[in-house]
């Protein structure tokens, strides 16, 4: 065990979570995929286990390589990120498969695994954004020269995510408003989103209002929306998942009805992705659900510990912004759950089947403990922190609240 | 750090508030939700497939699953108007009344009422219903009006019944959820079980479930029907004549299997334990699972594995002294006063004489033991007879080697001791015998065929192809017609054909009584026509518990009996007459009542002309005249006592049980006496009282 240990570094607790959900993952999986099972493959529940499975140890795989990787190489490699993935998502707009009416995937050829290419797009944004707050680091006051620079990529990439995916874009957009918040940006400059953002979705209803074709699922969202806001007795049929997710939720009780006892993974859609928090809260109860919460709150919290302790602000913005948009994905998702918003298509990071969307979770982690393992070197070696001087100076990472 | 912070915080409360949702939805609200759960609006409802009918060699009905019914009210039907309701609540409760006779008409209309006014929508009025329950149900008052107007629900559930209840019970077993299934059910359960299907149904108002889609989402496939091999007008004579032994001599329990020579299939098989209330019941398959000491029966293998050395023959002589012989110090004794003296080797098997067979065997035996034993697992009394029912016991022949081996033990294996066996491999072996030498494997099962068509065709196996030599079994089986013939089963001679046979009287330790008290297992193996062998059958009765144990009282009746029955009704066995003895016989013989089928074909097979006054009578009285049979039908009436007397027990048992009577037999042959007088009510689970000729 020891040896083993030796060769993983970084915060030793955010390791354990991530097993910790692993296994939780697979116990859920297991047991909410059986329609699924029963729909494609003879109830071959084994077929999408081992597939999961086989996503997770691959995922580890992806943890553990990119955690050795010292995170000052990602700078370029965010830059390169995000100008790929603007064509692909355009090419995913206009070519890609069609799932419930919106074009969100394709298919990498060679490996026929389709992946949602947001997913990436996500991953790109959050590493550029973190690698242009650092090289604007002292120009964040200003309008033209810090804010512009960080909020169009913002915008050009959320956009194209848009009309495919509604709610992948604002969650993205908010971590990015989120990172900016915390790495200083003015917040003046920032409540300008706020009615830019209102008019720009008016203008995106109104195009879907006249031209439907070219927004196939703004029908969809205000459906949604209205029925969010509506009242649940009116519309029996409309909020069918949320009352199925409720009396998942009703039923668990405090201590749930036992691992693979669920029988509302038979009438909730997606119980193994969208909707798989009430399927902890159905088969674990309050206190399985209150688990999960915790650990993805202690996630954050070991995040903000390496971020106090990193001496360069490009590692400290993409711990911040990976950790807090990964957190902040998985309460959207319980919260979808709960009923507290309407219906997205959020998956549970880590915990949610969903082979490549898995895998960039996994990413994300890696870049995390990357930056935390480094933190543990550079506190023994002092020749990283001169090496790292050469290209941008060491300076406190994060601006005083106060500005 | 100050915003970092402060966004750590921002989404701490985010996570309460989805905490604080959460309770909500589980502790505020969460009675509304378990509520809407009950009333789940799409489900999966499991289709059960229809279980095959296990059927007996003459395909008559062994076990079938029949629909039975459970039946509710909603007494807040939406269109069940109070007017409506309190008008015919009182000829309902009269109705339910008259049909179940479980309660007052006052008592159900109270229950009714209380339904109504306490909101109840699916009030539950009785469970199995049988279907002319329902249909007469159905024109209740107010039931009559349906599902909606007269709020009258029921929900078809299948249930698994043997039409000829008792016989062969244990080994037709049961299939139930929760318990271990046993038998042929349990046996054969993947074949009659099938594979149930799934349909996905919605709820819609009334909580009447509907299909969402046209067809299922995974149809059910009915089971295979299991054609048996038992034979249940022999399955009723064994039963009959074992409980009759059995009651004479108040033993604890016994068994019977019967099984057919040349092909190893099994007839008849009962088992009877006494109950507490000293009545006696089919509760566990002792010819399969129980492996007792065998006693004297073992001696046969005993002979043939000294034959098969060629140490002996038949006409050898052993002296066996005074009765009495002691090996080392343990004294060994025949059942004669002042023994047998010098006897001839076939004349030793005859009276069974314990000293001739265990001097004979310790004698060749006693430089190689092993040697005995091996002759017994060539003769494979070894090993399980490999029956497709579960819990088969398991042989136990020690080998010379074993710790518990002792000096004794070669003359005490040689008379049954020492060695354990059940009576099916007991009778699997004499089996053997009567064929020739070639060991078949007892089997249950003639075929498997769905919808009419044969699935699976059960060959007969040969378990091994030549047990002994050609001379070793000649000589067996001379000495088993010995016994029958001038030896210790003399009772069982009979006049048309011959039996051979073997008797044992075994004696067990039975712990829980104490050492010193024993008790006996009397037993007889054998076959019959001894010169044709058809059927061989084994009788073991244990623990009779008057003075009565030895194998030819006890157990030698019961193979009389059963050979006797099966010889008289089994055409194949018989020469065929000569025609002219056809010709001169007198008079027609006097005809059973009973089924109009059989009768038909019994008649039409020994050529008697018979007039049937109506086609399609299914119960009919005989009056035979000069030259040929009158068939009159006898009316069997639903739900009133029919007249079964002159009918045989079997199809009077039939009959009545399946109309919902407790029948009680005493005596044998047809119907003299029936308790319950002919066209009378019947009540359901009420007593039948038949006294036989």
């Amino acid at each position: 065990m020891t040896r083993l240990f030796k060769h993983i570094g970084g915060d030793r607790v955010i390791w354990m979570i991530v097993v910790f959900m692993a296994l939780a993952s697979v116990l859920l999986v297991y047991s909410s995929i059986v329609t699924l099972a029963y729909k494609y493959q003879d109830g071959n529940t084994f077929y999408y286990i081992l597939k999961h499975g086989l996503f997770i140890i691959s995922g580890f795989l992806f943890i553990y390589l990119i955690h050795k990787v010292h995170y000052r190489y990602l700078s370029r490699f965010a830059q390169l990120l995000f100008w790929i993935s603007i064509p692909l998502l355009i090419l995913t707009l206009l070519l890609g498969q069609n799932l419930n009416n919106a074009s969100r995937w394709l298919v990498i050829p060679v490996i026929n695994q389709s992946f949602q290419t947001s997913d990436l797009a996500k991953l790109a944004l959050i590493m550029f954004t973190a690698r242009t707050l650092a090289v604007k680091k002292d120009d964040l006051k200003d309008f033209t020269k810090g804010f512009l620079p960080i909020i169009l990529p913002a915008i050009v990439i959320c956009g194209l995510i848009l009309p495919a995916n509604f709610s992948t874009a604002a969650v993205l957009f908010t971590s990015v408003l989120m990172l900016m918040f915390m790495a200083g940006s003015r917040l003046r400059h920032m409540s300008l989103i706020i009615p830019a953002g209102g008019l720009a979705l008016l203008l995106v209803f109104a195009v879907a209002k006249i031209q439907p074709d070219l927004f196939p699922r703004a029908e969809t969202w205000i459906n949604r929306v209205e029925r969010f806001a509506s009242d649940k007795e009116e519309d029996p049929n409309g909020n069918y998942q949320i009352e199925q997710a409720k009396i998942a939720i009703a039923t668990g009780g405090f201590f749930g009805k036992g691992p693979g006892n669920s029988t509302q993974r038979n009438f909730l859609p997606h119980p193994y992705s969208d909707f798989i928090y009430a399927i902890v809260l159905e088969e674990y109860g309050l206190l399985g659900g209150l688990f999960i919460l915790m650990f993805y709150l202690i996630l954050l919290y070991r995040a903000v510990r390496i971020v106090q302790a990193v001496p360069h602000s490009f590692g400290a913005y993409l711990v911040l912004g990976l950790s807090f948009s990964l957190v902040f994905q998985g309460l959207v998702n319980m919260a979808v759950n709960v009923n507290l918003l309407p219906v997205t298509g959020q998956p549970l990071p880590l915990v949610s089947m969903g082979g490549t969307s898995l895998w960039f979770t996994c990413i994300s982690l890696g870049i995390i403990l990357s930056v935390s393992r480094a933190v543990e070197v550079g506190a023994t070696e002092e020749n990283y922190k001169e090496d790292e001087s050469k290209n941008e100076p060491v300076n406190k990472p994060i601006a005083d609240a106060a500005n | 750090m100050m915003r970092v912070y402060l966004l750590y915080f921002l989404l701490g409360v985010f996570a309460f508030a989805i905490v604080f949702k959460t309770v909500q939805i589980m502790y505020v609200q969460g009675d509304q939700w378990r509520e809407k759960a009950e009333n789940l609006t799409v489900k999966y409802r499991t289709i059960d497939a229809v279980r095959g009918n296990i059927y007996d060699y003459n395909s008559r009905l062994l076990a079938t699953s029949v629909p039975i019914y459970e039946v509710r009210f909603d007494p807040n039907a939406d269109a069940l108007s109070d007017e409506l309701f309190n008008s015919k609540v009182d000829s309902l409760a009269r109705s339910l009344s008259n049909l179940f006779r479980d309660k007052t008409p006052f008592q159900y209309k109270r229950e009714l009422v209380n339904a109504r006014n306490q909101g109840e929508r699916f009030h539950l009025i009785k469970r199995n219903v049988k279907y002319n329950d329902l249909k007469a149900m159905r024109e209740f008052p107010l039931f009559r009006r349906g599902r909606y107007k007269g709020g009258f629900i029921y929900v078809q559930q299948n249930k698994r019944q043997k039409p000829f209840r008792l016989l062969a019970a244990r080994t037709i077993g049961y299939d139930r959820e929760g318990l271990e299934s046993v038998g042929l059910e349990g046996a054969y359960h993947d074949v009659l079980h099938g594979n149930s299907g799934k349909r996905l149904m919605k709820k819609i108002a009334g909580g009447v479930w509907m299909p969402v889609n046209d067809e299922n989402e995974i149809e059910p496939e009915d089971g295979a029907d299991l054609y048996s091999t038992i034979d249940v007008n022999i399955q009723d004579v064994a039963e009959y004549a074992l409980m009759k032994q059995l009651k004479k001599h108040e033993a604890d329990h016994g068994c019977v299997v019967l099984m057919e020579v040349n092909t190893g299939e099994i007839r008849a098989i009962a088992n009877l334990q006494k109950g507490s209330d000293n009545q006696y019941y089919e509760s566990y398959n002792f010819a399969v699972g129980s492996s007792t000491e065998p006693g004297s029966t073992i001696k046969l293998a005993s002979y043939m594995a000294a034959m098969e050395d060629g140490f002996i023959d038949l006409d050898h002589k052993i002296e066996t002294g005074n009765g009495k012989h002691l090996f080392y110090d343990t004294p060994m004794y025949d059942s004669k006063e002042g023994g047998y003296g010098e006897i001839s080797v076939k004349r030793a098997f005859a009276v069974s004489s314990n000293i001739a067979i265990a001097k004979i065997i310790n004698k060749y035996y006693k430089s190689n033991p092993q040697g005995f034993v091996d002759r017994l697992k060539d003769f494979r009394l070894d090993e399980p007879t490999g029956i497709e029912i579960a819990g088969e016991g398991v042989p136990y022949i020690k080998d010379a080697d074993d710790e518990t081996w002792s000096g004794i033990t070669l003359p005490w294996m040689s008379h049954g001791y020492e060695l354990q066996l059940t009576p099916l491999q007991i009778l699997t072996f004499y089996n053997a015998v009567a064929n020739d030498g070639k060991m078949m494997k007892p089997s249950f099962a003639h075929s498997i065929q769905k919808h009419g068509k044969i699935v699976k065709d059960f060959e007969p196996v040969v378990l091994k192809d030549q047990i002994a030599s050609e001379g070793t079994i000649k000589r067996a089986q001379q000495m088993l017609e010995e016994v029958v013939l001038d030896g210790t089963a003399t009772n069982l001679r009979g006049a048309d054909y011959r039996i051979a046979g073997k008797t044992g009287t075994a004696q067990i330790a039975r712990e829980k009584f104490g050492y010193d008290d024993v008790s006996y297992q009397a037993s007889f193996c054998g076959y019959f026509p001894a010169d044709k062998p058809k059927y061989s059958c084994i009788v073991v009765v244990n623990a009779p518990s008057k003075n009565v144990y030895y194998g030819n009282l006890v157990a030698g009746p019961i193979f009389k009996e059963i050979a006797d029955k099966v010889y008289s009704t089994s055409i194949d066995i018989h020469d065929e007459l000569q025609p002219l003895q056809v010709a001169e016989r007198p008079k027609i013989p006097v005809s059973k009542n009973g089924d109009v089928d059989k009768l038909k074909s019994v008649f039409d097979r020994v050529d008697v002309k018979y007039h049937l006054d109506n086609d399609k009578a299914e119960w009919v009285f005989t009056q035979t005249e000069n030259d040929s049979v009158n068939i009159h039908e006898r009316k069997v009436t639903p739900n009133l006592v029919p007249n079964v007397r002159g009918m045989a027990a079997q199809d009077a048992v039939y009959l009545l049980e399946n109309m919902g009577l407790h029948v009680e037999v005493t005596g044998r042959g047809v119907v003299k006496q029936q308790s319950l007088r002919a066209g009378t009510r019947i009540q359901k689970g009420k007593k039948i009282k038949l006294e036989l000729t």
